[in-house]
C-alpha cells in the first residue's frame, strides 16, 4: 500500500529545494565553489636570484617549481620518495607500491593501456586551473566515464542479491516517486502557490521525470532499457521491480546523484594515466628535483629558511629565501621545527584521510560483453566500487578497480594483501560471475600507509554535519598564512576542498600571488 | 648502517628479479616516529630515541610475535603490527642499533593536570618505573620520563581497557595492566601523567 505525499508534506519538498538554493549561493560568495569563468594565473614579478626550496614533489610542489622558475626563481624541490606526484599515483607494470608493512611491485602487463589511478582519477570540467596546465604541459586528455547506467547495481538485501543494471534500478525509481508526486497533485488544490499553468508544467515534469502513463501512474518503462528486440521488431519492456524491493537497498537515497556535484560530468582524464599531469611539470622542472630526499628540520630565519635532510645516508643542508612546503602536516609535526605555537596547533588538527583502493588485471574485458564501456558498478558491501577502463576498448585484457572505500578504508587496510583481494573477490563475485577466475594480479593501496604520506586527503572537519566550524576556519586561516613571511604550507590540504588537484594548485598560487604581492610592496 | 639483512627483510620471495625493479627502502621507522625517532603526535607514533635498547628490543619481539598490537581496538599498535611482522632477530638488532645513534630531544608537553593527584597515583608506578620514572631494567620497566605525555595517555588506556597487556606470552604486560587498575579514569590517567611530565621539566 503505497501511502500518498500530503500537499504539505509537498510544499515542504519544495521549500526544501529553495532553501537549497540559497546554500549555493551563500557558498559561492564565501569561495566555497569556483565562480570564476577563467583559471587561475600568475604574473610574478621577477625573481632576481632569490631562491625557493619546496618541500615535497606533489602537484603544488610542482606547480610552485615551474611558476617561480618561469619567473627567474632558483628553485629546489626535495622529495621523499622515489618519485614525484605524491597522491598523483599511476601503477602499471613494475610500479613499486610503497605501502609500509605491505611493499608491492605491480605485474600488469606492460601495455600502455594497463594501469590504475590509485590516487586521483578524475577532473572535472570546472577545473580550470588544472585543465590550464595540462593544456600548456602538454598532457593529452580524453573522457572518463563516471556514471554508466549500464553498470551494475548489487545489495544481498535486494532480490536476493541478484544484480540488476543500474539504468532499470533507477529508471523504476523515478516512476514511482513520480507516480507519488503526481497523486500528491491531483489530491490535493494546486492553485495556490502555482497558476493554472505552472502547475501544468510541474504536472508534466513529473510525467516525464518517472515516465508515466496516460493515467499519472507507472507501468515501467522502456527507459530501463529492452528485454528483447528494438530493432527489427518490436522492443519488448523489462519487468518492473517493485518499489517496495527497490527501497531495500540504500542505494536508493544515492544513485540518482551519483552523476551530480563535482563527479557529474564532464569528467577527463589524462591518456595513459594521471600521472601524465606528474611527467608533464616534470619535463619543465625535472631537473629541479632531488629524490629520496626526507626532511628533517626546517627552521624559519628572519632572512630566509633552513632545512635539513636525509639522503644517501647523509644529513644534508641546504638554505633558501623562502620555503614551500607541501609535506602532509601530519608528517610535518614529526619534524624539527621551530614554528610558532598556533601554527603547531593548526597542524596538528588536520586529520589524515583514510581511503583505500584496490585493482585486478582481467584476463578478459568481461564487462564489454553486458555492453558495459567505462563506469562504475556499485556494491552495497565493503569493496563497494567496480570501476570499467575507458582505456584500451576492445582489446583482450584491461584493469579494472575492485574496490575504492573512500571514507573508512581503514577495514581494508588493516588486512593482509591476501585477505584484502579475499574480500574483493568475495565482494565482485556477487556482481560477475566468474569473477575470481576472471582476475588475477591484484593491486592495493591503503593511503593511511604509503611511505612517506601516511594518509589520503586532509581532514578538517570533525565531523560531516558539523562541517567547517570557526575554529577549524580560523586553523585553516593560520595555516595558509606564511611564517615569518618565509615558509608557506601549500597543497589540497591547505584548503576548503582537500583531495582535488585543483584545490592543490589553487593553494600554491594563492601562496605565491601573497608573497608576490608583499615582495612588490616592500620597499627597495 | 643498515644491513643486508633488514634490506631483504621485506622482500617477497616470488618476485624475484629485483636487479631492475625501483629499489626500496627499509628505513622507514622515521616516517612515522619523526625526525631521529623524537615522536610524532600527527600521527600517534612514539618516541624511539632515547629508549632502552632492552625495552625496544622486547616491544620490537612483540609486535613480531602478535603479543603485541593485535587487539582489533588497539588502532595505533595495529598501524605497528605488520611494520615488525617481517622483521628477524638480526634485523631486530639493526634497528636497535640504528636508534641508539639518534640524537635526544626532550619531548614537548603537551598535557597539564593535577600534580599532587598525580604524585600520590604516581607512587605504586614508582616501585618498578622509579622515583624520577627512570626506568628499571632489571625489573622490565622502562624509563618514562621523556616520553610523549599522548602516547603515555594512550597505553594507560590500551592496559585498563584491555587492548595491551592480555596476551598469555605478555608477562610484563599483564603486571603492567593489573597495575594501572589503580588509575579511575581519565582525570587519574591525565593527572599521574602530568606528574611523569614534571619529572622531566
Amino acid at each position: 500500500m503505497v501511502k500518498p505525499v500530503s500537499r504539505r508534506e509537498f510544499l515542504n519538498l519544495l521549500a526544501a529545494a529553495g532553501g537549497a538554493g540559497a546554500v549555493v549561493k551563500a557558498g559561492a560568495a564565501l569561495g566555497i565553489m569556483p565562480a570564476e569563468a577563467a583559471a587561475s594565473t600568475l604574473d610574478l614579478a621577477a625573481g632576481n636570484g632569490r631562491s625557493a626550496v619546496i618541500l615535497g614533489g606533489g602537484i603544488s610542489g610542482l606547480a610552485t617549481a615551474y611558476e617561480l622558475g618561469k619567473a627567474g626563481w632558483d628553485c629546489t624541490v626535495l622529495e621523499a620518495s622515489h618519485r614525484c606526484g605524491g597522491r598523483i599515483f599511476t601503477v602499471r607494470h613494475g610500479t613499486l607500491i610503497d605501502e609500509l608493512g605491505n611493499r608491492q611491485y605491480c605485474e600488469f602487463d606492460d601495455e600502455p593501456h594497463m594501469y590504475f589511478n590509485a590516487g586521483a582519477a578524475r577532473i572535472p570540467n570546472t577545473h580550470r586551473t588544472l585543465l590550464g596546465y595540462c593544456k600548456k604541459l602538454g598532457v593529452e586528455l580524453e573522457i572518463f566515464i563516471n556514471e554508466n547506467k549500464t553498470c551494475w547495481v548489487q545489495d544481498d538485501a535486494m532480490l536476493g542479491g541478484k544484480p540488476v543494471r543500474n539504468i532499470e534500478y533507477t529508471t523504476h525509481l523515478r516512476g514511482f516517486v513520480a507516480e507519488m508526486m503526481a497523486k500528491a497533485m491531483h489530491e490535493t488544490d494546486m492553485d495556490e502557490p502555482f497558476t493554472e499553468e505552472e502547475a501544468g508544467t510541474l504536472l508534466g515534469m513529473i510525467r516525464s521525470f518517472g515516465d508515466l502513463s496516460e493515467d499519472d501512474v507507472y507501468r515501467g518503462s522502456l527507459n530501463a532499457g529492452f528485454d528483447s528486440g528494438g530493432f527489427l521488431n518490436q522492443g519488448a519492456q523489462k519487468d518492473i521491480i517493485a518499489f517496495r524491493d527497490l527501497l531495500k537497498t540504500p542505494f536508493a537515497m544515492r544513485l540518482l546523484s551519483t552523476n551530480e556535484g563535482e563527479t557529474g560530468p564532464i569528467l577527463l582524464q589524462p591518456r595513459g594515466g594521471m600521472d601524465q599531469i606528474t611527467e608533464g611539470f616534470l619535463r619543465q622542472v625535472g631537473d629541479r628535483v632531488s629524490y629520496r630526499a626526507m626532511v628533517a628540520s626546517i627552521q624559519v630565519r628572519d632572512d630566509g629558511v633552513e632545512v635539513a635532510y636525509d639522503q644517501d645516508g647523509a644529513r644534508r643542508q641546504i638554505r633558501a629565501d623562502y620555503c614551500f612546503n607541501c609535506i602532509p602536516t601530519h608528517l610535518v609535526t614529526g619534524l624539527d621545527h621551530n614554528f610558532p605555537a598556533d601554527y603547531v596547533r593548526a597542524l596538528k588538527h588536520v586529520l589524515r584521510g583514510e581511503a583505500y583502493k584496490a585493482a585486478f588485471q582481467a584476463k578478459e574485458r568481461f564487462w564489454e560483453k553486458q555492453d558495459i564501456y567505462g563506469g562504475i558498478s556499485w556494491m552495497n558491501n565493503r569493496s563497494q566500487q567496480i570501476w570499467y577502463p575507458v582505456a584500451g576498448i576492445h582489446r583482450r585484457k584491461g584493469v579494472i578497480l575492485a574496490a575504492y572505500d573512500y571514507g573508512g578504508g581503514m577495514y581494508h587496510t588493516r588486512m593482509t594483501q591476501q585477505e584484502r583481494v579475499e574480500a574483493h573477490l568475495a565482494d565482485g563475485e556477487k556482481v560477475h560471475a566468474n569473477y575470481r577466475d576472471l582476475v588475477e594480479k591484484p593491486a592495493t593501496v591503503g593511503w593511511h600507509r604509503m611511505n612517506h604520506m601516511l594518509g589520503c586527503s586532509a581532514r578538517w572537519r570533525r565531523s560531516f554535519r558539523e562541517g567547517w566550524t570557526g575554529e577549524t576556519e580560523q586553523h585553516y586561516r593560520t595555516l595558509q598564512a606564511p611564517v615569518n613571511g618565509r615558509h608557506y604550507m601549500i597543497g589540497d590540504q591547505i584548503s576548503m576542498r582537500s583531495a582535488w588537484m585543483e584545490s592543490a594548485l589553487l593553494s600554491a598560487h594563492w601562496a605565491m600571488a601573497d608573497l608576490d604581492r608583499r615582495l612588490r610592496n616592500a620597499p627597495a | 648502517m643498515i644491513r643486508l639483512a633488514l634490506i631483504c627483510l621485506l622482500c617477497i620471495p616470488s618476485l624475484a628479479s629485483a636487479a631492475e625493479r625501483e629499489p626500496f627502502d627499509d628505513r622507514y621507522c622515521t616516517t612515522c616516529h619523526g625526525t631521529d625517532g623524537r615522536g610524532n603526535e600527527g600521527v600517534q607514533a612514539p618516541r624511539l630515541a632515547g629508549m632502552e635498547p632492552w625495552y625496544l628490543k622486547r616491544q620490537l619481539e612483540n609486535y613480531r610475535d602478535g603479543i603485541r598490537g593485535a587487539h582489533p581496538d588497539d588502532i595505533e599498535g595495529l598501524a605497528m603490527q605488520p611494520m615488525a611482522s617481517g622483521l628477524t632477530d638480526e634485523s631486530i638488532q639493526d634497528i636497535i642499533e640504528w636508534v641508539g645513534g639518534w640524537n635526544y630531544v626532550p619531548a614537548e608537553h603537551t598535557i597539564s593536570g593535577d600534580l599532587d593527584a598525580g604524585r600520590t597515583l604516581y607512587q605504586p608506578c614508582a616501585t618498578c618505573h622509579g622515583a624520577d620514572a627512570e626506568g628499571n631494567e632489571a625489573l622490565g620497566a622502562p624509563a618514562l620520563a621523556g616520553q610523549n605525555d599522548w602516547y603515555m595517555v594512550t597505553q594507560l588506556r590500551n592496559f585498563l581497557a584491555g587492548y595491551r597487556g592480555v596476551h598469555p606470552q605478555d608477562v610484563y604486560g599483564a603486571q603492567m595492566r593489573a597495575m594501572t587498575t589503580g588509575l579511575n579514569g581519565e582525570n587519574d590517567i591525565n593527572n599521574v601523567v602530568a606528574y611523569i611530565n614534571s619529572l622531566s621539566d
